[in-house]
């Protein structure tokens, strides 16, 4: 059965399915190359029934060559195809490194040939998958000029980035956060839509502090501030979703409007996206600020297996909670 | 600015000459070796759908092929002059192995919607050979804007002629162009993906993953292990224990091996594993034994001749790619004026005697090859001085689709 045949609510798992078979139908330029995508349906499922609708020439179940597979589908863009990359797990892209910095990312900057390719994949913690499938890999590539990275936290944009990343010129990172796949929900509408690439998006309004964030840690930021709400404190929650390049604008608009600002990622602090913010903020905004920019993210470690120790080493509700706290009573 | 390394007809023993300040010392005084001669049709005869293959090849395209193996060396020639000159700081050369780039590219279907390439810097006569004019070659050391790489990289390469760039990390481009040929597979195209690699980069995590999955999708990729013998400065001994021409048995393809000095046989091979290709029974692994009769690139040349046994340049040097071909060819029966064109038709009056016709025609191929990388040299230094870029731009282009 086709992914988008229902009552309009689905999952954010199954709005990516749906982005997937619809861009498939729509563009037969599209294909999807990942391990144990096609029999066996890939390790969420998220491509179960394709291989039926669409064939092994465009469902490619690949040996295990993450580098191989980003190698091919920049080759496959190339000559015009259309490539999506199923990474079974995201930290396995550390693997195909080379491939998306050297060649895929300088490609258009080095001799003017668009790479539209996209590789997605799971990522994040508090599954208790341990140190090699929970990671945040967005820093690693953040630093990379030329790489697109996006991350929903909706459902609506899981559908609607995906058909943009999907349609873009350029390579895109898509990281979904499996925290999310089967937890969100969403109504889609029925018709065809993208969410743009490159802006960000206020999901909750306050006028006391600004919390930037993404993925899973924006339902997490969102809890918190119904939290902050109980003690009069208004914040207001931007939700980045593409994470490079950053949308400046709405993250500097909320902080003249704020004047404190606290970033929350899931993903380890130094070095990390925050920092960059961070950076930017300071740079053009610090006339307008009315204390420290904070930073509220995963300790400098690998992500742990066990419970208590996955609990303490990423941000709760609680971390987020204090530190806008603190910063409002600066 | 005229090369040292001339053409004169006068002289009896060779069409091209040598010259000592660009050559390898073995290449100087090179002379066309009897035992070496007979190696080349030993060959060319050991295998009888090769020896088809090229006794298909018209006049003409042998003379192509020559001129391309003229062009590749004349071309390095000219760089390894500049760098004399303190024009460029280095370049990376084919001297030796000219024949393994040669080879390939005119056993494919070059030209729009033809075969598609990924050479690496070793390979740059591949540039000329799938139809870029040389100047961009030059362009491309110079670094100049007004090419498609806009200075921004020494590596260049154009779609419209099939080409795309060379990548540092070799063996890199082995899965990108198992996702041409994936391209070409899903949309039915007849066509062929091709890369080389060296002997060290057969190494690579990107060599194995790439040979591993063009298997297993069954795609038309031909990859070239152009065996040099040697990794920047370490020897294929040391750095690998297999067998080159045993690697594609662990893919569970088909392999060819050829003599990479003999322009003919790495023409035959490839056009052998091109033909398997189109016929779906790609991919294809062929190694081609050379051997670089210099540095990793021009500064290191003595840091070679130190490493690696005397022996082997004297071994090599008297299998000069250019030199016994254009030996075999002087000597060879074909009526090589039919494809000449018609500037032979008014030379008439010349000596009968086919040798000696063979010779000038060759010469004549020489002196054109010659020209023609003269003519781009001299492009590409204009340009220097009206092209450069100017930095302004320098972070534009990032993205094909900027977000604003």
């Amino acid at each position: 059965m086709a992914p988008n045949e229902g009552d309009g609510v689905a999952t954010y798992l199954e709005a990516i399915r749906q982005a997937l078979w619809e861009e498939m139908e729509r563009d037969p330029r599209v294909f999807l190359m990942g391990e144990d995508i096609g029999e066996y349906g890939g390790a969420f499922k998220v491509t179960e029934g394709f291989l039926e609708r669409f064939g092994a020439e465009r469902i490619v179940d690949t040996p295990i060559v993450e580098s191989g597979m980003v190698g091919a589908a920049a080759g496959a863009a190339l000559m015009g195809q259309r490539p999506v990359v199923e990474m079974q797990f995201i930290d396995f892209i550390a693997n195909a490194f080379d491939q998306l910095v050297n060649f895929v990312a300088k490609s258009h900057w080095r001799w003017g040939q668009p790479m539209p390719l996209v590789v997605r994949g799971p990522c994040g913690a508090g599954v208790r998958g341990g140190p090699f499938h929970s990671q945040s890999p967005e820093g690693w590539f953040h630093h990379v000029p030329g790489l697109k990275i996006v991350q929903p936290a909706t459902a609506y944009d899981a559908k609607g980035l995906l058909k943009a990343a999907i349609r873009d010129p350029d390579p895109v990172l898509y990281l979904e956060h499996k925290m999310l796949y089967r937890r969100t929900k969403g109504e889609l509408p029925a018709e065809d839509y993208e969410v743009p690439i490159g802006k960000a998006e206020v999901r909750r309004q306050g006028s006391d502090i600004t919390i930037v964030t993404y993925g899973a840690m924006l339902h997490r930021s969102l809890e918190a501030a119904e939290k902050l709400a109980a003690d009069g404190v208004e914040a207001e929650v931007v939700d980045l979703r593409t994470l490079l390049p950053l949308d400046d604008t709405t993250v500097m608009e909320s902080v003249r409007r704020t004047s404190k600002v606290v970033i929350v990622h899931e993903d380890t602090l130094t070095g990390g996206i925050g920092a960059e913010i961070a950076a930017r903020i300071a740079d053009s905004g610090f006339e307008h600020l009315d204390g420290p920019v904070r930073r509220v993210a995963s300790r400098d470690c690998a992500v742990p297996f066990s419970a208590p120790l996955e609990d303490a080493f990423m941000p709760q509700v609680e971390d987020i909670q204090r530190a806008c706290g603190e910063l409002v009573a600066y | 600015m005229r090369l040292t390394a001339g053409i004169h007809i006068a002289d009896t023993a060779r069409v091209v000459t040598r010259s000592e300040a660009y050559d390898p010392p073995e290449y100087v005084s090179w002379q066309a070796d009897a035992s070496v001669l007979r190696e080349w049709d030993q060959t060319l005869d050991a295998s009888r759908s090769r020896r088809r293959i090229v006794d298909c090849l018209t006049p003409r395209e042998h003379l192509d092929l020559f001129a391309g193996l003229l062009r590749f060396r004349f071309m390095d020639t000219f760089l390894k002059r500049w760098v004399k000159q303190g024009v460029i700081s280095k370049a990376w050369l084919g001297t030796g192995e000219e024949a393994v780039t040669v080879g390939s590219v005119h056993a494919l279907r070059r030209g729009r919607s033809g075969d598609v390439v990924g050479p690496m810097i070793r390979n740059a006569g591949a540039y000329r050979e799938m139809g870029m004019p040389m100047a961009a070659v030059f362009r491309s050391y110079l670094g100049t804007g007004d090419q498609l790489c806009k200075g921004r990289d020494l590596h260049i390469g154009d779609l419209e002629y099939g080409l795309v760039p060379p990548i540092s990390m070799v063996a890199a481009l082995v899965p990108v162009f198992a996702g041409v040929a994936l391209a070409f597979k899903q949309r039915h195209e007849e066509r062929v993906a091709l890369t080389w690699v060296g002997d060290g980069s057969t190494r690579t995590g990107d060599f194995h993953e790439g040979m591993s999955l063009a298997a297993s999708l069954a795609l038309p990729l031909v990859v070239v292990v152009q065996n040099n013998q040697v990794a920047l400065g370490t020897r294929v001994e040391v750095h690998t224990r297999a067998p080159l021409d045993k690697l594609h048995v662990a893919y569970g393809v088909k392999g060819y091996t050829c003599d990479g000095n003999h322009v003919l046989d790495t023409y035959a091979a490839t056009a052998q594993a091109a033909t398997d290709c189109r016929k779906g029974r790609g991919p294809v692994l062929v190694t081609a034994t050379t051997f670089r009769m210099g540095g990793h690139a021009t500064h290191d040349e003595a840091e070679a001749r130190d490493m690696l046994p005397a022996a082997l340049f004297q071994y090599w040097g008297r299998r000069d790619p250019v030199g016994t071909y254009e030996a075999w060819l002087e000597r060879s029966d074909l009526r090589l004026e039919e494809g000449a064109g018609a500037w032979v038709q008014e030379r008439d009056a010349l000596p009968q005697e086919r040798r000696e016709r063979n010779r000038f025609l060759l010469a004549e191929v020489a002196r054109a090859a010659q020209e023609e990388v003269e003519r781009a040299a001299s492009e590409a230094l204009e340009s220097r001085g009206t092209a450069m870029p100017d930095g302004s731009d320098v972070d534009q282009g990032v993205y094909a689709r900027a977000c604003d």
